[in-house]
């Protein structure tokens, strides 16, 4: 069982943070919808990877 | 007994004392904000809001939530409720799937009697031309009510046949998630009860509801949307608790690929109702909204210079066909697996192409989801868009081959009885077939310019849904009635219904294309007797008498043979299913031992072949 | 003798209880996360509204709000997640501060849609769009109110499982209340993720005549 510590949420939310500094001035220098989608696809993958912990799904071994 | 002990007298009571609490509320509101009390269109959004949460409060639907809310434990009561007579359970919530099974498709029955008889009364008013009876404006409500009416029945139906009979054929004690399946079947009932309603407000647009025309009718547009609303949220919880089941509920030794065939069928189902739904409920919000608070999402709206600054119709269409389209094979992809499920069974052989038919049904849903734009050819979007939609809808006649192939396959060569069931099914396939074929002429842009809101269409519609869902649904419903009851219907009346309806359906369906092939529009409460119609409307109308006549004979059947059939015995019909292995009717806790499949499903007529072992049974 | 074979029941029952939630606990899962992907669906559906009616442009809205908002989402859900690591850890009173912490900036960010994008408090600040104004106003309070009204769910949601935390309903090996509360929170600062660019970012700011 491997429990995620306190140090990498906070990681995960400061990569979040610069991702969302990074698409506000990629907003302000008109960059294409696409791009700016992509960078939100990369956040939610972020969020669902390492928030919501997607793979316990096929992970049964866990239990929580 | 007490009558308020009954779940649907206290939700029914809840229904209207929420009612006339939301608009209570609403009117407080409003006059807070310095406006005037009574807004009929706010009013009654916000009573159908309250109302339905009322009814779902005061049935109990949710009472074991709130408690878990408080961290109270709720442990489950099986069986009849303690002190009342055991029919009450199905007019209470319960939670075993059996009775919720039972309650969603004797609940789609009604409905399909109601949507049907607003059929025969405006088919009476299409029998000759002239206006007799019925004005345009009450014309229009009932051919918009018949429309959605049937399709609530068909959801319902098809959620009964799912509910009963997946988790019996996986040998599971019950779905995944009980109290959500209560729940999902009960957020019907005051949906039905807002939809009728709006009859007294009328509302005049077909079920499409295209706006403009639906943000300008009559009030009663506001309890459709709300209706839909409540019957999609159904649909979404319903299936996401299927999908739960079968994925995670299945017994030692079935594989997917070892499910019975009909479980395929509900899986393709459940992922379009789980999804697509959303999107008709987003499109009957929007109107709403746009009727109440005039958000501007479908009507346009010019400015000063002549620019467009409000919304546009066609993005109704596009957002209401995304569900629309994909919910046609919501009502057909269980149907056809009934039919292959009831084939093997009576031609004693087995089913032809298991793999092919599960992956078409799962082709059919994945498909399904491209093709919503065929249903727009004439609206006016990008023409380049009609190449796409209609090779994409053309595409769709593949694996529903496959199906028909595998079905064929099927019969060949098999030692065929005919009772009942088998008949539907055959009268199914028949039915469908019809439209089937003629499906591509609309599905082709080039023809479809020119059939387009024509009674063509409604042909083809009722051949595809009576195909697809009427016929197997009552195949389903003569094959199962001796494991739900205990006892055989009556063959002869059955068959009696059989030769009365399907002859009375081929004659209708085929005289509604021809007659839209004459040029007869589709919704319209009159027609020009010089189109030289009236002819085959009257045809069309005595079918369409001759088939109701023929339900009535079903149903005098079904209630006659539940206290005076024959004992059914456990197996009537020989099947390897393991519904058809333990008693009829299925007791309270449907296996007494867990199950384990040893074999294929449908290896009819080969030696020495077995598809359950049943525990306890397996060593004699 | 009897000792012994009531131990041995005794552990075959414990084994099936612990089975049992075991198998529950993947069912929920799944329903769970089946729940999402039906909303993305309502989700997607605005969103795609949003491109059908505005196209290539999008309403001056003010860039500091959506910021700021969008900042507190994300600091919500990171609290959010050491709240639940927390639980997972056995820390109970630090998973208390910090789901009160999520439920805090819920509220905040609530605050910031109703009282600054919405403008419904006029006297602390003055909103320029009305939902019955055009199709700017239209399609931002409906992306804003579908989500105000899934943050307004989990905000309950929250206090629901802190309560039940406080009376001691969980333990750091089962606590799904827990998990699907995190979850379906995490789930709603996704959706934001997509409205925020789309309505803030994506396009060029027009400002139109009425």
């Amino acid at each position: 069982m491997s429990k995620q510590g306190y140090g990498l949420v906070i990681l995960i939310g400061i990569i979040l943070a610069v991702l969302t500094v990074i698409e506000y001035y990629m907003g302000l220098w008109h960059f294409g919808a696409a791009l700016l989608m992509l960078v939100a696809a990369l956040k939610a993958i972020l969020v669902v990877y390492f928030f919501m912990h997607v793979s316990r799904l096929w992970k049964t071994e866990e239990e929580h | 007994m007490q009558l308020t002990s009954l779940g649907l007298v206290r939700g029914i009571i809840g229904y209207f004392v929420g009612l006339v609490v939301g608009m209570a509320v609403v009117m407080i509101s409003r006059l807070a904000l310095g406006m005037s009390a009574w807004d009929q269109e706010a009013g009654w959004v916000g009573g159908i809001i309250f109302a339905t949460i009322g009814f779902m409060l005061a049935v109990g639907s949710m009472t074991d939530w709130l408690k878990w809310t408080r961290g109270v434990e709720t442990p489950f009561h099986h069986g009849p409720p303690v002190g009342k007579p055991a029919w009450t359970r199905y007019f209470s919530v319960d939670y075993n799937h059996k009775v919720i099974g039972i309650q969603y498709g004797v609940t789609g029955f009604l409905l399909l009697l109601i949507g049907g008889s607003f059929a025969l009364v405006f088919r009476a008013e299409l029998a000759d031309s002239g206006i007799s009876f019925l004005q345009p404006g009450t014309y229009n409500t009932f051919l918009s009510m018949h429309a959605w009416v049937a399709l609530a029945s068909i959801l319902l139906g098809v959620g009964g046949m799912a509910n009963y009979l997946v988790p019996l054929m996986i040998g599971a004690e019950d779905m995944a998630f009980p109290r959500l399946n209560a729940f999902a079947y009960w957020i019907n009932v005051p949906a039905i009860i807002t939809l009728m309603i709006s009859m007294l407000f009328g509302w005049d647009s077909g079920w499409t509801a295209y706006p403009p025309l639906s943000l300008r009718g009559p009030v009663g547009y506001q309890m459709v949307f709300w209706a839909i609303f409540s019957i999609g949220l159904s649909s979404i919880l319903g299936s996401l608790n299927l999908i739960v089941t079968m994925l995670t509920m299945r017994p030692k030794g079935m594989t997917l690929f070892r499910m019975p065939i009909f479980c395929w069928a509900i899986l393709a189902t459940s992922i379009i109702q789980l999804t697509a739904t959303q999107l008709i409920g987003l499109a009957f919000l929007m109107l709403s909204f746009e009727r109440t608070l005039g958000m501007p999402f479908f009507n346009p709206l010019y400015n000063a210079l002549g620019e467009n600054i409000g919304g546009q119709p066609l993005l109704f269409q596009h957002l209401f066909w995304f569900y629309s389209h994909p919910a046609v094979y919501v009502f057909v992809l269980p149907g056809l697996g009934i039919i292959s499920e009831l084939l093997p069974v009576f031609a004693r052989k087995p089913l032809f192409g298991y793999r092919w038919i599960a992956l078409s049904s799962l082709a059919i849903a994945l498909v399904g989801f491209l093709v919503w734009g065929h249903h727009m050819f004439t609206s006016g979007y990008g023409e380049y868009l009609r190449v796409v939609f209609m090779i994409s809808t053309l595409l769709v006649a593949v694996p529903t081959g496959v199906k028909f192939f595998s079905w064929l396959g099927t019969l060949w060569g098999g030692r065929l009885t005919f009772p009942t069931p088998m008949l539907f099914t055959l009268g199914a396939i028949s039915v469908f077939l019809i439209g089937g074929l003629s499906g591509p002429i609309l599905a082709t842009a080039a023809t479809d310019l020119f059939l387009h809101d024509s009674y063509f269409v409604v042909g083809h519609f009722h051949a595809t849904i009576f195909g697809g869902f009427v016929f197997p649904f009552f195949a389903a419903i003569y094959y199962w009635y001796p494991k739900i009851t205990g006892r055989m219907y009556n063959e002869m009346l059955g068959k009696i219904h059989f030769w009365l309806m399907t002859p009375g359906f081929w004659v209708m369906s085929l005289a509604q294309m021809t007659a839209g092939t004459m040029g007869m529009r589709r919704r319209i409460a009159d027609y020009d007797p010089a189109l030289g119609v009236e002819p085959v409307h009257m045809l069309i109308t005595i079918a369409g008498f001759v088939i109701a006549f023929s339900i009535l004979l079903m149903i005098y059947n079904l209630f006659t043979s539940a206290e005076v059939g024959a004992l059914a015995g456990n197996n009537p019909w020989r099947s390897r299913s393991p519904e058809w292995q333990i008693p009829s009717p299925v007791p309270e806790h449907s296996y007494a031992q867990p199950i384990a499949v040893v074999g294929e499903p449908y290896d009819y007529g080969l030696a020495g072949s077995t598809y359950v072992a049943m525990a306890g049974a397996g060593d004699d | 003798m009897t000792a012994i074979t009531t131990g041995v029941h005794a552990v075959a029952a414990h084994h099936e209880a612990h089975d049992d939630y075991a198998v529950q606990l993947r069912r929920n899962r799944l329903g769970l996360w089946l729940f999402f992907i039906s909303e993305a669906f309502l989700f997607g559906g605005l969103l795609a509204t949003r491109f059908y009616l505005w196209g290539d442009t999008r309403p001056e809205l003010d860039q500091a709000i959506g910021l700021i908002v969008t900042s507190v989402l994300l600091l919500s859900s990171v609290s959010m997640r050491l709240a639940e690591t927390a639980m997972e850890k056995g820390n109970r009173q630090l998973f208390s501060i910090f789901i009160l912490l999520t439920a805090f900036l819920g509220l905040v960010f609530l605050g910031g849609v109703v009282i600054f994008e919405w403008g419904l408090i006029p006297a602390l600040y003055q909103g320029h769009l009305t939902p019955w104004g055009d199709k700017y106003g239209a399609v931002v309070f409906a992306m804003t109110g579908m989500h105000a009204l899934h943050v307004v769910s989990g905000i309950v949601f929250i206090f629901i499982v802190w309560n039940l935390a406080r009376k001691g309903h969980f333990s750091p090996q089962r606590h799904w209340g827990v998990e699907s509360c995190a979850i379906y929170w995490h789930y709603v600062d996704v959706v934001w993720i997509f409205f925020y660019p789309a309505l803030y970012l994506i396009g060029n700011a027009v400002h139109l005549s009425h």
